[in-house]
């Protein structure tokens, strides 16, 4: 029998919909409330609420923080890249609609590498941040110095 | 309706705050912030539909995710002071006293 049974089960039931549900914000994003930055917020609470539940070396086991940091450089080169694309096909940084011979077609394409590559940074970023912040902390604070 | 149902929602958050607010214990504190979360969640999905923008539903359970989130996090922080620790084994350091009430 575990420690806070209740708790586990519910926290592993709760992971996989708040992933989907950041996919959704991220893919959502061109016709309702969202984007890029908040579904990847929402992508690493995810692994935050793993990480507090089943603790740091867990969560390094499954994020480690030398594949977030390449995830997170990744974002930002899908980013740029991107932006260069317009650049390089004759037009402005980020012109998404030269990215495809239709306009329209093409600022659908760009619209949805940047999100993406927005969410990816975010994501990544987000779980960077928590990983060096809960590392921080190594001794145990005394009940004076709240 | 839908203005009755908003006005009783923020009677129930202020009756939430008075409680955060009195609470004795840590324990009451935490359990009104996250009533305070869920009656927010709920008058954002009232106000969506009396705005007309159903939109409004992804901001609540955004919300809703994020309030679970939160209320996990303060209770850990509260029962093992360390956020590292995995709460699959109950806290190393049992010697700690438990707070003083308020």
């Amino acid at each position: 029998m575990k420690h806070h049974l209740i708790l586990l089960m519910a926290a592993k039931l709760m992971i996989p919909p708040i992933l989907l549900f950041a996919l959704y914000v991220q893919f959502h994003g061109d016709y309702g409330p969202g984007g890029g930055f908040q579904a990847g917020v929402i992508f690493a609470s995810a692994f935050i609420l793993y990480g507090l539940v089943f603790g740091l070396d867990e969560l390094r086991r499954v994020a480690p923080l030398s594949a977030v940091t390449k995830l997170m450089a990744a974002g930002w080169g899908l980013y740029i890249g991107v932006g260069y694309a317009g650049v390089a096909t004759g037009g402005m940084f980020l012109d998404y609609g030269r990215l495809s011979s239709d306009p329209i077609a093409g600022q659908h394409t760009g619209i949805f590498l940047v999100e993406l590559g927005v969410g990816m940074a975010v994501a990544s970023t987000m779980l960077a941040i928590y990983q060096c912040f809960a590392a921080h902390q190594s001794r145990e604070l005394t009940d004076d110095e709240w | 309706m839908l203005a009755a149902g908003v006005i009783s929602v923020l009677g129930a958050m202020v009756l939430a705050l008075v409680r955060l607010f009195l609470g004795p214990s840590t324990y009451d504190r935490v359990l009104a912030v996250n009533m305070f979360g869920t009656k927010v969640i709920l008058l954002i999905a009232i106000f969506g539909f009396l705005t007309g923008r159903p939109d409004f539903l992804d901001i609540a359970l955004a919300y809703a995710m994020i309030n679970f989130i939160s209320t996990i996090a303060i209770l850990k922080f509260a029962g093992y002071y360390k956020i590292t620790e995995p709460m699959t084994r109950p806290p190393a350091s049992s010697t700690i006293p438990a707070r003083r009430p308020g």
